[in-house]
């Protein structure tokens, strides 16, 4: 796939030589788990029973906020395009002999990567802190593959979703007002934040055909458990994963023949 | 042998009814400099595009380095380097690395790109400012990295779209320089467009002046000048009787009253009919003030063929257009 390479190295120097996105970018996570955590579990009346008797409230959120920093970091990451649209740089590639999905690609694998990043420091972040996350049951390399495999599928059908609208898109703007419009529903309607048991009944009959609850449910399900699960909860793990990798190669497809053909100054 | 550019009716029509480019046809020989003379809004910029591929013609073709733009539309984009009317380069990058990431999107080895990229930079003397970010550069040399972006691999063809709008007079000249020193050194094809006159009489051997989406005249500087058939001789004398009797001299194409006491007269060649007009005057004691003789040039060519002078062509609109761009460059 020929201009992928270059023009994803592109968009990660320009990433890590932004302090400012780069610092943010580590801070964050750190917000996340301190604000949510610790607003929640100070409420002290949860039910253990409702968060699956995970050791902290921190342990039973992580999948949750992995999930998240997974689908906002995502969703911004077709912005550029059109900036790029608006700078320049985009007409330069547009002219140059590559494959045109491979714009919008590279979009999609620099916001993987740096999600990524972001997930191995919010995991350590989450060990650090005072009663932070707890493996019960250990910490294995199924477990950590698990929880790559959920955040990155997450990622990727999120950044695909939002760079192929930005393909597009002329104004920045535009694409603001689609992603407010979005993200928090997209949230709350998921188990990312707050237990089945915790939600609406028909909140939670939406939140279960929500992707953002199959990541956060999978993640959680490892942490908590362990890899040794139950056949139900093996079961129940695969259909999860089995979904989001389906939306994923359905949301590869549309990238590929939408930005070939559709993508233009 | 083949021709470098061929286009037959190409048209391009935005929204339904806006005809930009209106069934033109060019032919540019290999080797040379094709100059598109216009002015604001006459379809040189959406020629280029779609010349290289960036947007599709509304119905017509051509063919670019022998390659048809719309069937093998990734095949011309390997044989041509662009330089648009609009900056390329990331600002967040360094020269040097825009210039390097262009490389690879055509597949150059790194060794061979580097190589490269070090003669372009040395070529357009902006090896200093290689190793900085190109959101410090001036316009000029903004500019400069453009022309070297669309160089990095060794194109046949080169497009340039006003490769000096928004460049004062001495960075011009000098960009002039660099376009020659890049014809002779490289020997590659340049298709030039540009509404300043002098530019496209300084460097294309072969000029099409277009309007409105069409060609209205092609040819080299000179032949365009040669059609006007004439050099113009303006003089002013003391009384309206010494005006009346020059008018009475034999052997011009042509004489206009231009104001008081004066007249403008074509004639065939002023080099030659000078003499005798001078003898006329001084058999018939005319008391002249002051008499200019006028070569054409192309902006006479181009007050011929469109009906409109160059230089006063910029409405309101264009001229925040052209102001926009003069930002993009300086910014
Ligand atoms: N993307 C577009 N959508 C609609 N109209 C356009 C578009 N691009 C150009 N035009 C119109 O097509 C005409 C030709 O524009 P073009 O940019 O080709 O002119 P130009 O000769 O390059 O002018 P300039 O000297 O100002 O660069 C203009 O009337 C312009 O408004
Ligand atoms: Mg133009």
């Amino acid at each position: 796939m020929s201009g992928l390479g270059p023009l994803t190295a592109r968009d990660l120097k320009k990433w890590y030589r932004n302090p400012v996105s780069l610092t943010t970018g580590l801070i964050q996570p750190f917000f996340w788990l301190a604000l949510f955590g610790y607003a929640f579990s100070k409420l002290g009346a949860i039910d253990p029973a409702a968060i699956d008797y995970a050791p902290s409230y921190i342990t039973f959120l992580l999948g949750g906020v992995l999930t998240i920093i997974g689908l906002f970091t995502a969703m911004f990451s077709g912005v550029n395009i059109i900036f790029d649209r608006r700078l320049g740089p985009l007409s330069r590639f547009l002219m140059s002999p590559i494959h045109r999905s491979s714009i919008v690609f590279a979009k999609i694998i620099s916001a993987m990567v740096r999600i990524l990043v972001q997930v191995g420091i919010i995991i350590l972040a989450a060990l650090i802190l005072p009663n932070g996350l707890i493996f019960a049951h250990g910490f294995t390399v199924e477990g950590a593959l698990v929880i790559v495999t959920a955040v990155v599928l997450v990622a990727f059908i999120f950044s695909s979703m939002f760079s192929i609208i930005a393909v597009r898109i002329t104004r920045p703007d535009t694409i603001f007002g689609i992603l407010n419009l979005v993200n928090l529903p997209l949230l709350f309607t998921s188990y990312a934040m707050f237990p089945p048991a915790l939600m609406a009944g028909w909140l939670s009959t939406v939140a279960q055909y929500n992707p953002v609850s199959w990541s956060a449910e999978s993640i959680r399900t490892v942490i908590l458990n362990g890899t040794m699960l139950t056949a139900a909860q093996g079961s129940q793990l695969l259909t999860w994963l089995g979904g989001l990798a389906l939306l994923a190669v359905v949301m590869l497809l549309i990238v590929y023949f939408v930005s070939e053909k559709e993508i233009r100054e | 042998m083949m021709k470098a550019i061929e286009t037959k009716d190409l048209t391009k029509i935005y929204g339904g009814h806006l005809k930009a480019v209106d069934a033109l046809n060019i032919d540019v020989e290999e080797g040379e400099i094709y100059g598109l003379l216009g002015p604001n809004g006459a379809g040189k910029t959406t020629t280029i595009k779609m010349l290289t591929t960036s947007t599709p013609p509304t119905s017509g073709t051509a063919k670019v380095a022998g390659y048809d733009i719309i069937r093998e539309s990734l095949k011309v984009r390997r044989e041509i380097g662009v330089v648009p009317q609009d900056l390329t380069a990331d600002e967040d990058l360094k020269g040097y690395e825009n210039l390097m990431m262009v490389s690879q999107f055509y597949d150059i080895p790194t060794a061979k790109a580097r190589e490269t990229i070090e003669r372009l930079l040395g070529l357009v003397d902006l090896k200093e400012a290689a190793d900085r970010y190109v959101r410090g550069y001036s316009g000029g040399m903004r500019k400069r990295l453009e022309l070297i972006i669309g160089l990095v691999h060794d194109p046949k063809i080169l497009f340039l779209d006003e490769p000096t709008l928004g460049l004062d007079v001495t960075t011009r000249s000098q960009m002039w320089d660099y376009v020659r020193q890049i014809q002779e050194k490289l020997n590659v094809t340049i298709i030039l467009t540009s509404h300043y006159l002098e530019e496209v009489d300084a460097l294309a051997d072969r000029i099409s002046i277009i309007d409105h989406g069409k060609v209205l005249v092609t040819g080299t500087s000179n032949e365009l000048k040669a059609k006007l058939k004439g050099d113009i001789i303006q003089m002013t004398f003391r009384t309206q009787g010494d005006e009346d009797t020059i008018k009475k001299y034999p052997n011009f194409i042509e004489i206009k009253d231009n104001g008081p006491n004066s007249v403008r007269m074509k004639v065939q060649n002023s080099d030659e009919e000078l003499p005798d007009i001078i003898k006329y005057i001084s058999e018939n004691k005319l008391a002249v003030t002051k008499m200019t003789v006028q070569k054409p040039s192309l902006d006479e060519v181009f007050l011929e063929y469109t009906g409109k002078d160059i230089r006063v062509e910029e409405s309101p609109g264009d001229f925040r257009k052209t102001m926009f761009n003069m930002r993009r460059v300086r910014k």
